[in-house]
């Protein structure tokens, strides 16, 4: 097993990046936010367009994703941008309560956007070189908690990227590892091949009732989903129906033990693997798996698909030949030679597996380097 | 299944069983495609990554892929054809029309 290179954060947790996130609590900060990142590097940045009167599930799904993506172990400070100090101190206190990571705040309210960015600037500026002096250190692929996803799925996720993934994350988690996959929609068909999975009965349970709780508000839609999932890039991939697109999509989940099912953008309360009930759009799963605790994300496509986030970089693996040639700038793990080569699963698995160890240890994703930090907080839909 | 095996069957099985299997290069009408040393003439044209069917698939008969049920004929889908959203329909989330 090759050594992997990452950083300790402050709070005692292994990290591959150590991120000096700037973070808006609402629509209206995302400029002084925006300013403060485009001024200071290096900084990542989260914006959303939410913050204001949203009441009930929204209301906790949104505090709870922006919490759970500072509390990243990615995130090594944090600079929230607020605009009136009572909601801000509220956020600012409980993420103090949480972490030993430096959290600091600046508001627009009386401050105005020129002042609240310049006053940002300068604390961001402090943050950025404590962040600086921290060095990798060597630690075990069990340290991490990975975060699994496919997006912009065809045939090909089916045959070569998720059986390939799958393979690398039942390595993974019998190095005692952790690992998260989600998507809800994406069970539904594949439910009874996860439930029998399951740890013990409760959790069989529990994956049977989020998919059937998904299905059943489809149907209270009055819709059926085929142009929602699949997707109409799913549907010209070749994949005609929601059944078809899950089978292939649960096996980026391996053939393991499945250890339990987490709340929207909750952490695994212990290692092993966990399915986590939520949407089932790229950037509403990211956003939820790394509140979750995922510091990266193995992210299978078909077709491509550019998405990434703030905190955590975001691998994208395909095994479609012409995918790898026209989308080249957002793939980093072509595996496609399974297909045309005749290369075996573990070939194509392995491969992954040595990019994962690699990126952990500081090689930069694709969607790090052209800017693709994706943010949806409060998902809604399917 | 190498470079050479797969010009000649341009389709790959996914479980035994299967009553589908998947184009790994386009298809056109006309060829001929090899499942288990089965000869079998493409009625469609098939794109990359879409399905064919590897025998009649009556209408309401489950669509098999992966060895699992991925769907129902919505039609009587002739050995050969094109399999996808115009002959197939999910089972799940259905708003029972």
């Amino acid at each position: 097993m090759s050594e992997l290179n990452a950083y300790l954060n402050p709070d005692g947790k292994a990290a591959p990046r150590n991120h000096n996130l700037i973070l808006s609590l609402n629509s209206f900060c995302n400029t002084a936010a925006q300013g403060i990142h485009r001024s200071v590097n290096p900084t990542v940045l989260i914006t959303h367009p939410h913050g204001r009167n949203e009441i009930g599930i929204n209301k906790e799904r949104l505090r709870k994703s922006l919490i759970g993506n500072a509390l990243n172990p990615n995130v090594f400070s944090v600079l929230v941008v607020g605009y009136e100090d009572k909601s801000t101190s509220s956020f600012v206190n409980e993420l103090r309560a949480k972490t030993k990571k430096p959290v600091e705040s600046v508001l627009v309210l009386d401050n105005g956007t020129l002042g609240a960015t310049k006053e940002g600037a300068e604390i961001a500026s402090r943050l950025s070189q404590i962040n600086s002096e921290y060095s990798r250190e060597k630690f075990s692929i069990s340290d991490f908690t990975i975060g699994l996803k496919c997006g912009g799925s065809d045939a090909t996720s089916g045959i070569v990227s998720n059986p390939a993934v799958g393979k690398a994350v039942d390595r993974i988690i019998n190095m005692k590892g952790t690992a998260i996959f989600s998507e809800t929609t994406e069970i539904i068909g594949a439910e009874h091949i996860l439930a029998k999975r399951a740890a013990n009965n409760k959790v069989a349970l529990d994956i049977l009732e989020a998919a059937r709780t998904n299905e059943e508000m489809a149907m209270s839609l009055g819709v059926d989903l085929i142009g929602t999932n699949p997707v109409p890039d799913n549907i010209r991939g070749g994949i005609s129906t929601i059944e078809e697109k899950s089978i292939a999509a649960i096996m980026k989940s391996g053939s393991g033990k499945i250890n339990g099912v987490l709340d929207y953008a909750s952490t695994p309360p212990d290692r092993g693997l966990y399915f986590m009930d939520s949407p089932s759009a790229a950037t509403e799963v990211l956003t939820a798996i790394t509140a979750g605790g995922a510091s990266i994300i193995l992210f299978t496509t078909g077709s491509g698909n550019p998405v990434g986030s703030p905190v955590s970089p975001v691998i994208k693996i395909t095994g479609n030949p012409y995918a790898a040639k026209k989308m080249k700038e957002h793939i980093d793990v072509d595996i496609s030679e399974v297909i045309t080569e005749g290369k075996s699963l573990q070939v194509g698995s392995d491969k992954v597996y040595r990019i994962l160890e690699k990126t952990i240890s500081g090689r930069l994703t694709k969607s790090e380097i052209l800017h693709h930090d994706e943010f949806a907080p409060i998902p809604v839909g399917l | 299944m190498n470079a050479e095996e797969l010009k000649r069957s341009k389709i790959v099985l996914l479980s035994a069983g299967d009553n589908v299997a998947v184009a790994l290069i386009p298809i056109q009408k006309g060829d001929i495609v090899e499942n288990s040393g089965k000869k079998i003439e493409a009625t469609d044209d098939i794109d990359f990554g879409h399905k064919i069917a590897l025998r009649d698939i009556k209408k309401d008969d489950n669509v098999i892929k992966y060895g699992e049920i991925i769907g129902v004929a919505t039609e009587n889908i002739a050995v050969g054809s094109h399999v996808h959203v115009h002959n197939v329909k999910s089972l799940r989330a259905d708003k029972h029309e």
